[in-house]
């Protein structure tokens, strides 16, 4: 069985289009194997809704009269970086604001923008001949704003660790609040819903896939920032945190059930976002990938009290393990919480289910692949010398 | 028999009195003490009391001419619905499973009657979606 984009774009735009989520798939494909499930459906929709820090979006404000060149920029008292063309900002989702204990920060920013709400802009300048303006005290939002979309730069992870803690004190952490000696154990993927993790070595994934964004309609611009495909396998899908994509998509087409700021006490600020991806069933290996179960998809547990790059997982657990809400941990058992809402998860793979089935979301073939190959650096302290 | 969970006050002048005992001795009432905060400013009482619903009533009485502030707690934690994304964090937190998810429709549930406002689950929700009433 071979199937094309072109061919399922067709059926999308016939109206008799067979779309499934991954989750729907499982049982399915239990049910009738998978060279019939892999005849009778066309495309596989799947979903999460997680903490994703490496977030911001890019902000063109218009020109003032008289212009200014903005050298520092605040959004609600959250700095944006401001160092490219005059009215050009980025704010990023784990800024903090200034004179605040970290509790609001560019996700809620970008949380209130989506909303609709006024966001007040404050900007600086030393002025100059073609941009004589000093300052600026202003309010924006997304009907008034020249252009503001969300640029991601690590979105969607594939798989990532789960987080414990054997330490005697509360860790608190992105992975949340860690309770003291193996007190409990939280994790992030999706699992069985997660994007990446249904096309695990990104066949159907590449630079300009048109994915579900925060509720709107969005588009993988890139691979994601430490991206890597050196990670062990089971069942075709890497056991840790590997591949992941940058996104890009128009904040104008988002909505605040799918873009959420978070607080982390005692780390800071993050953004939760909605991330959709479609898998065309192009063949049946496309198909039996996306079919894998949670009881297939396995996370490393990490003990975060350990303040080291190099952590070696205490073990590795199923993320049906990790649903079931406990798991075993040197022979105790452990509460487990999710990072990621799979209720949300759940919608959008739904959502973007619907909108296919409506023919309001063709699918797109890759322009370019991912890499293939890739391992992520590290960072050490050099000299000038060993630098190069 | 009833139960009910109150948080009391104490002002300084106060804090001296073993009310904790006069409510056992004088109300038969079993007490079961969540959460105490004694300061030179004063002190705070969470507990949970167990006896004859005529006992605790008198036991309130007796509590106001005391000059106890007497706080009868209800619903101690609020979840804003809007706000939870349901993801769970809260529910490894919780030391009483009064946050519980349910396993088909992946929602997450607040459950007053076993909250025992420890407050652990308050810094633990990222979108901020539970607070305190008190």
């Amino acid at each position: 069985m071979k199937r094309t984009v072109a061919e399922i774009n067709q059926k999308i735009k016939d109206g008799d289009v067979v779309v499934m989520t991954a989750e729907e798939l499982i049982p399915y494909v239990q049910s009738e194997g998978v060279e019939r499930a892999a005849k009778e459906v066309d495309v596989v929709t799947t979903g999460t809704f997680g903490a994703m820090c490496s977030s911001g979006a890019f902000l063109n404000f218009g020109h003032s009269e008289p212009p200014i060149r903005m050298q520092r920029v605040t959004l609600n008292d959250v700095p944006a970086y401001t160092g490219i063309a005059a009215v050009d900002a980025y704010i990023g989702a784990t800024e903090l604001k200034t004179d605040d204990h970290a509790e609001y920060g560019g996700a809620h920013v970008i949380e209130e923008l989506v909303s609709g709400k006024a966001v007040r802009l404050k900007a600086a300048s030393s002025g100059s001949d073609c941009y004589p303006r000093k300052d600026i005290d202003t309010f924006i939002s997304l009907n008034t704003i020249n252009q503001a979309y969300l640029f991601n730069p690590r979105n969607a992870y594939q798989n990532y660790a789960a987080g414990t803690n054997s330490s005697e004190k509360t860790l608190f952490t992105y992975m949340g609040k860690l309770l003291p000696g193996y007190g409990n154990v939280t994790y992030s993927s999706a699992g069985q819903l997660s994007p990446l993790l249904k096309d695990p070595s990104l066949r159907t994934v590449g630079i300009g896939t048109r994915i579900f964004l925060g509720g709107g309609t969005g588009y993988v611009a890139w691979e994601g920032t430490q991206f890597r495909t050196n990670v062990e396998t089971k069942f075709g899908a890497p056991m840790g945190g590997a591949r992941n994509v940058a996104t890009i998509g128009d904040l104008r087409d988002m909505s605040p059930e799918f873009v959420r700021a978070l607080t982390l006490p005692g780390y800071g600020v993050s953004l939760a976002l909605g991330v959709g991806l479609p898998i065309p069933i192009l063949d049946e290996e496309v198909l039996k990938a996306a079919a894998v179960s949670n009881e297939q998809l396995f996370a490393p547990v990490i003990d975060y009290s350990v303040q080291s790059r190099n952590r070696k997982p205490i073990k590795h657990v199923s993320y049906a393990e990790l649903r079931s809400g406990k798991i075993e941990l040197f022979g105790k058992e452990v509460r487990t919480s999710s990072m990621s809402s799979y209720l949300k998860a759940r919608q959008i793979a739904e959502t973007l289910a619907e909108r296919i089935e409506n023919g309001e979301f063709l699918l797109t073939e890759p322009v370019a692949p991912l890499p293939s190959d890739r391992s992520s650096g590290t960072l050490e302290v050099r000299s000038k010398e060993e630098a190069v | 028999m009833a139960k009910k969970k109150f948080m009391l006050g104490f002002s300084p002048a106060i804090v001296n009195e073993a009310i904790v005992y006069r409510l056992v001795k004088d109300y038969d009432l079993k007490i079961n003490i969540l959460r105490a905060e004694v300061r030179e400013i004063g002190g705070r009482l969470l507990m949970e009391v167990d006896g004859k619903a005529s006992n605790i009533k008198e036991a309130v009485k007796y509590l106001d001419e005391a000059k106890v502030e007497v706080k009868e707690l209800v619903n101690y934690v609020e979840k804003n619905e809007e706000r939870c994304t349901h993801c769970g964090m809260c529910v490894s937190i919780c030391p009483v499973e009064a946050l519980t998810v349910d396993r088909t429709s992946w929602k997450v549930h607040y459950d007053a009657e076993k909250c025992i406002a420890c407050g652990m689950c308050i810094d633990a929700c990222p979108p901020g979606a539970i607070k305190f009433r008190i």
